[in-house]
């Protein structure tokens, strides 16, 4: 543990509520609307964590206390990730089958307490939740293990680290790949367009929006910053192989840490501009394409020099 | 601790011997039955804990006066990893046995009880086996007892087909044990496993592929491996739900045992058998969930889990046997401890999802997940312990299912690292993230459709908690559950000695986890920590707040009815979609919904249409001998000209 | 090989997953025409050195695989109004698995085949890779167009094959690939547009038909 990599953690766990305020703030102007303030959720989770909290009688404990747990998840994810480009809180070989665990752990939590409610609706995007995370986790399974070969560590500040600078000038196009590859996951875990829609007001066609109905008041508002969170981690993780930060110094990669954040979140932006969502069962599909791709990336690094 | 092991054998024969003797009062044969049972466990428990702290190996030999020499049993590193969880696992189902039984008939139930305490002594015996007589033996006994446990409820139509079926694969699978010590036992002093090892080990060699792909058909019907898992499913669901507990987490694991004392004995394996185990490892672990996820039968669901979590074992003792054939001691190291780790692990938490699934199934009347919903309100303490082990045969953390999963992440990672064709074997992470992927979204399902919500039938309605018999061997199980997946420490260095046995002793030096894994712990209780603060925290600050009102909004419609919920087949629909016809669902589509029926693609697919057809050729061929008495000479003549040929060809080459 | 040429192999397995994964025609069309003015770069880029052969050809690649047929199939697309989705027999996630396991064994056996290879072990994983994807896609699609699709990447891949023994064949070979093409893609051309005169459709499974 070094400063730098608590200042960093800081800086993402303040920067994530803009990251989706950006998103769609870019898609907007892209699109020729003006659309809601880059801040907005900053003033909506201020405004839910004055409000009281309803439950519906038919939710158990698992309900009330899925949004907080499923927070901490994500918290003890971010510590393992090495955000100022360095190293990382906490980790040990092998550590992104935890970080991927505790992503499921999260997910499993959301798809739980949409169940517990007992309403269809949220049935659906429960259902559909668990869809789209099958598939996405094994690609980023794959991302993992390709950037172990890539850079020889099995831990994720190595492999996020100064071991990457060096892959990226012997394996390009590997790499260039890898980075594409989590961009596509990034949009699918955070429930951006060609995935999901956020904007979109039926319920219907809703994934992630549709399985979290049911949540009011300061616990939506835990809700909604543990899916910005999400969001930032994806970034970083996305940023971290496309533009790595260890040969930067400590304070040069925290100031470069926000700018990059924001650079991924205009391109999920403009991705959300030009692409229109996908037909339901057309996901998987893009999910299984994107590992192919991280396939063909792996194979290339198994390629004997 | 020999004379400790065989005492506990003995008690557990008295404990299944007095439900016999005292059937007429059920309350006390119950009692002594479930105490008689957990103190053999216990001291079967004793010899196989101070062997994996460091304790010395033991052989001891019986002299007999049949063929095959001396009938040795004997404690290593890899017989006491299973034991223990055969005496953990045994002695939770026997206690839930004892009170799951309760009401039933009385000599029945004493039967029941006696063959599970048969089962248990069997099970013991297959394990520290050293010659391959009393292994036969055991393995024999073992797989009786299993078959009349399975017909405990041969009333049923369905249990009957199920036992029939198991009774024939079990059989096959020891014919193809006995063609394999005849194989391997050419040129051998005796049929003890020392001597079959020095024949392995002698430079004229031996029939080697031929015993490993026996061994693969042996020990893979047993385990459940597709394509051998046909009589799985059938014969777990059928069986009361502690023996299901007793088969899913330690029958089936005896065939992974057979794998890995096979593979310890040749020491050498080849390369091709390394992939073929990993192949066969990530097929059943994909094919296993997927048709898991499609079953309606909350213990046919569970079943084919089984198929899926044998798959992660083999995929970890694939990766074991490449590292092995490769030359990467580490990678050998780690790959069969992951396995042998998950074998443990898998025995506590199937173990316990069965027994809750027995709960269940016993309060509300019905296994059909869909008549089922809101248990979570009526039997709050069985769904505590059910989601603890959902979420660890999941693979979340900080279980002990992530555990072991972690530990074969490092052997395929190390794979990947190495040198050669051995580095391709890092796909298999994909099919792992693949297997925790959709065992989340099953148990998703599961937890979510039979606990939460609201009751969807009457009988749901009706359900109430069980009492403390069938809790506390649930609550314990829980808690072994919790215990390895905080202290991942605690565990994985015994199953890294008994990987020993196996990769071979010198195999353990290029291993140094102690580090990771003290920090790994750390980490697995700071997040148990950080989970339960930050909920007192928040329970705390929300003082006041809470409000519960009647109805969940569902869409802004006033009178929604439980059958409005969502159901297990519709949650299942969009993930298995994508499968198309391998995931053995046929769905029927009305104007008012969706049906689907689950069918096994093995079993209903394959094996069953081919058996038809080979019963009307054979039935067609007996028809024309039963005839006429010549064509019934011609088929004589024709064979012994046959064979005639054969033997002429073959002195001829 | 240079990093360059290296790049541009990788981005003709890309273009081939495309044709695999996509459901719209246009995109495959597409995929085809980048394939091409990547093949045309690729002689160029491959082998040291200029001469006024090797620019030719690949002006003359760039030009015909890149922009010619590309457009004659989209002209054939609007113009015979066919449908605008590919009419998989396979479905396009078992297409994209498939594609997979193709594209590991290419690379897993390019290593291995006793070829006198100039531009090493990727040419030749990579010209394989497209020559059975291309067959894939010749046999799992049952729209015409995307069935010349298919027999273009098949041409593509032996082209490349054709670059791997480029030094001992001068030309020849890739001349007559550009003929080939040239060729088959118009008969295909004549044959979509009269299919779709006579009978409404270019469903080629309707072509059996003719047969009874």
């Amino acid at each position: 543990m070094t400063w730098s990599s608590v200042a960093a953690l800081g800086v993402v766990l303040l920067v994530a509520p803009a990251l989706p305020g950006v998103a769609t703030r870019t898609r907007s102007f892209l699109t020729g609307r003006r659309g809601p303030p880059a801040l907005q959720l900053y003033f909506e989770l201020a405004k839910l964590l004055r409000k009281r909290v309803v439950y519906g009688a038919t939710t158990t404990w698992l309900f009330r206390i899925a949004p907080v747990s499923g927070l901490v998840a994500a918290l003890l994810a971010a510590c393992l990730l090495p955000l100022d480009g360095r190293g990382a809180i906490a980790g040990f070989a092998g550590d992104f089958v935890l970080f991927a665990g505790l992503l499921a752990l999260g997910r499993f939590l959301v798809i739980l307490a949409a169940l517990d409610t007992g309403s269809s609706l949220e049935g659906v995007g429960a259902s559909r939740e668990a869809m789209v995370g099958a598939f996405a986790e094994t690609a980023l399974f794959l991302v993992f293990a390709a950037l172990v070969l890539a850079t020889g560590r099995t831990t994720l500040s190595g492999m996020l680290g100064s071991p990457l600078v060096a892959a990226w000038s012997a394996s390009l196009p590997s790499l260039a790949m890898l980075g594409l590859g989590l961009f596509v996951l990034l949009l699918a875990e955070a429930s951006r367009v060609p995935v999901d829609d956020p904007a979109t007001h039926l319920e219907l066609t809703m994934i992630h929006e549709v399985a979290i109905l049911d949540y009011s008041g300061p616990d939506l508002a835990l809700v909604l910053y543990g899916s910005s969170l999400k969001f930032a981690l994806f970034t970083a993780l996305a940023a971290g192989v496309l533009g790595p930060r260890a040969a930067l110094g400590p304070a040069a990669a925290l100031a470069v840490l926000p700018a990059e954040l924001l650079l991924v979140a205009v391109a999920v932006g403009a991705v959300e501009a030009v692409t229109a969502r996908l037909r339901l069962n057309r996901i998987p599909q893009l999910l299984v394409a994107t590992s192919a791709l991280v396939v063909f990336a792996t194979i290339l690094l198994l390629r004997p020099a | 601790m020999p004379a400790l092991f065989f005492a506990g054998l003995a008690i557990i024969a008295a404990g299944g011997l007095s439900a016999v003797l005292l059937r007429r009062r059920s309350g006390l044969a119950a009692g002594v039955f479930a105490t008689l049972i957990v103190a053999g466990c216990a001291m079967v428990a004793i010899p196989a804990v101070d062997m994996l702290t460091g304790g010395r190996a033991w052989e001891i030999s019986l002299a007999a006066r049949v063929p095959g020499g001396d009938w040795v049993i004997g404690m290593d590193q890899l017989s006491a990893f299973f034991l223990l969880a055969i005496a953990i696992v045994g002695a939770a189902a026997a206690v839930y046995g004892a009170g799951y039984l309760a009401g039933a008939h009385r000599g029945a139930v004493a039967f029941a009880h006696a063959a599970v305490a048969l089962l248990l002594v069997a099970l013991a015996l297959v394990v520290t086996a050293r010659a391959a007589v009393p292994f036969l033996i055991a393995w024999e006994v073992m797989a009786i007892a299993a078959f009349l446990l399975v017909m405990y409820e041969h009333e049923e139509d369905d249990t009957r087909r199920a036992g029939l079926i198991y009774l024939a694969a079990t059989h096959t699978a020891t014919l193809a044990l006995i063609a394999l010590f005849a194989t391997w036992g050419v040129g051998a002093r005796d049929l003890s496993f020392a001597s079959l090892a020095q024949v392995a080990a002698s430079p004229t060699g031996f029939g080697r592929n031929a015993v490993l792909l026996l061994a693969l058909l042996a020990f893979g019907l047993k385990a459940g491996v597709v394509p051998f898992h046909f009589w799985l499913p059938g014969a777990h669901a059928a069986a009361p739900s502690h023996v299901s507990a007793l088969m899913s987490g330690l029958v089936i694991k005896t065939g992974i045992y057979g794998l890995l004392r096979v593979a310890g004995l040749i020491g050498g394996v080849p390369e091709w058998y390394g992939w073929t185990l990993l192949g066969l490892g990530l097929l059943s672990g994909v094919l296993g969930v997927v048709w898991a996820l499609a079953q309606h039968d909350l213990k046919r669901l569970l079943a084919y889990h089984s198929v899926e979590n044998i798959g992660i074992i083999l995929i970890g003792m694939g990766v074991g046997t490449l590292g092995r054939a490769y030359g990467l001691p580490a990678v050998a190291t780690l790959g069969y401890a992951g396995a042998i780790l998950h074998v443990l692990n898998h025995a506590l938490f199937k173990g316990l999802l069965f027994l809750g699934a027995g709960s269940v199934a016993q309060a509300a009347g019905t296994r059909r997940m869909d008549a089922l919903g809101g248990l979570a309100r009526l039997m709050p303490v069985t769904w505590l312990a059910f989601l603890v082990a959902s979420a660890a045969i999941v693979g979340l953390p900080p279980l002990n299912g992530f555990v072991s999963e972690w530990t074969i992440v490092q052997a395929l990672l190390r794979a990947g690292l190495g040198e050669g064709a051995i580095r391709a074997a890092i796909f298999a992470v994909a099919g792992l993230g693949l297997m925790g992927g959709l065992a989340l979204a099953c148990f998703a399902k599961v937890n979510g459709v039979v606990f939460l919500g609201r009751p969807r039938t009457r009988g749901a309605e009706a359900a109430r908690e069980s009492g403390p018999f069938l809790l506390g061997p649930m609550l314990a199980l829980a808690l072994a559950c919790v215990l390895i997946g905080l202290l991942p420490a605690l565990m994985v260095p015994p199953a890294i000695a008994a990987a020993g046995v196996v990769a071979g002793p010198s195999a353990l030096g290029g291993v140094d986890l102690s580090w990771d894994l003290v920090r790994f712990s750390r980490l697995a209780v700071l997040l148990t920590l950080a989970l339960t603060l930050a909920w007192l925290t928040w329970r705390r600050l929300m003082r006041g707040r809470w409000r519960t009102v009647a109805h969940t909004w569902n869409g802004a419609y006033p009178l929604p009815t439980p059958r409005m919920q969502y159901t297990a087949s519709s949650f299942a629909a969009p993930v298995l979609e994508p499968f198309g016809a391998i995931a053995g669902l046929r769905a029927e589509r009305t104007e008012a919904g969706l049906e689907t029926h689950p069918f096994d693609p093995g079993l209903d697919g394959v094996l069953l249409p081919a058996w038809w057809r080979m019963r009307a050729v054979t039935a067609s061929l007996r028809s024309a001998q039963m005839s006429r008495l010549h064509v019934s000479l011609l088929f004589v003549l024709a064979t012994v000209i046959a064979l005639l040929c054969y033997l002429a060809l073959r002195a001829n080459w | 090989m240079s990093r360059t040429a290296e790049l541009v192999l990788i981005l003709v397995v890309l273009a081939n997953f495309v044709v695999l994964g996509t459901a719209r025609l246009s995109s495959c069309v597409r995929a085809v025409a980048l394939q091409g003015v990547l093949l045309g770069l690729a002689p160029i880029l491959l082998f040291p050195g200029w001469s006024a052969h090797r620019v030719a050809l690949a002006v003359g690649t760039i030009v015909i695989k890149g922009l010619v047929v590309p457009r004659f199939l989209l002209w054939a697309i609007r113009e015979a109004a066919v449908r605008r989705e590919v009419e998989p027999r396979l479905g396009y996630l078992p297409s994209l698995l498939l594609g997979t396991v193709v594209l590991a064994l290419a690379f897993a056996l390019a290593e291995r085949w006793p070829l006198p290879v100039e531009g090493g072990g990727l040419l030749v994983a990579v010209a394989v890779t497209t020559v059975v994807h291309g067959l894939f896609v010749l046999t799992a699609r049952r729209n015409a167009v995307t069935q010349v699709v298919g027999y273009i990447m098949m041409e593509n891949g032996i082209y490349l094959f054709g670059l791997t023994q480029a030094e001992r064949v001068p030309f020849l070979v890739e001349l007559g690939v550009l003929l080939d093409v040239f060729v088959g893609v118009f008969i295909m051309g004549i044959v979509v547009f009269h299919i779709n005169r006579e009978f409404d459709s270019i469903d080629s499974t309707r072509l059996s038909e003719l047969a009874e």
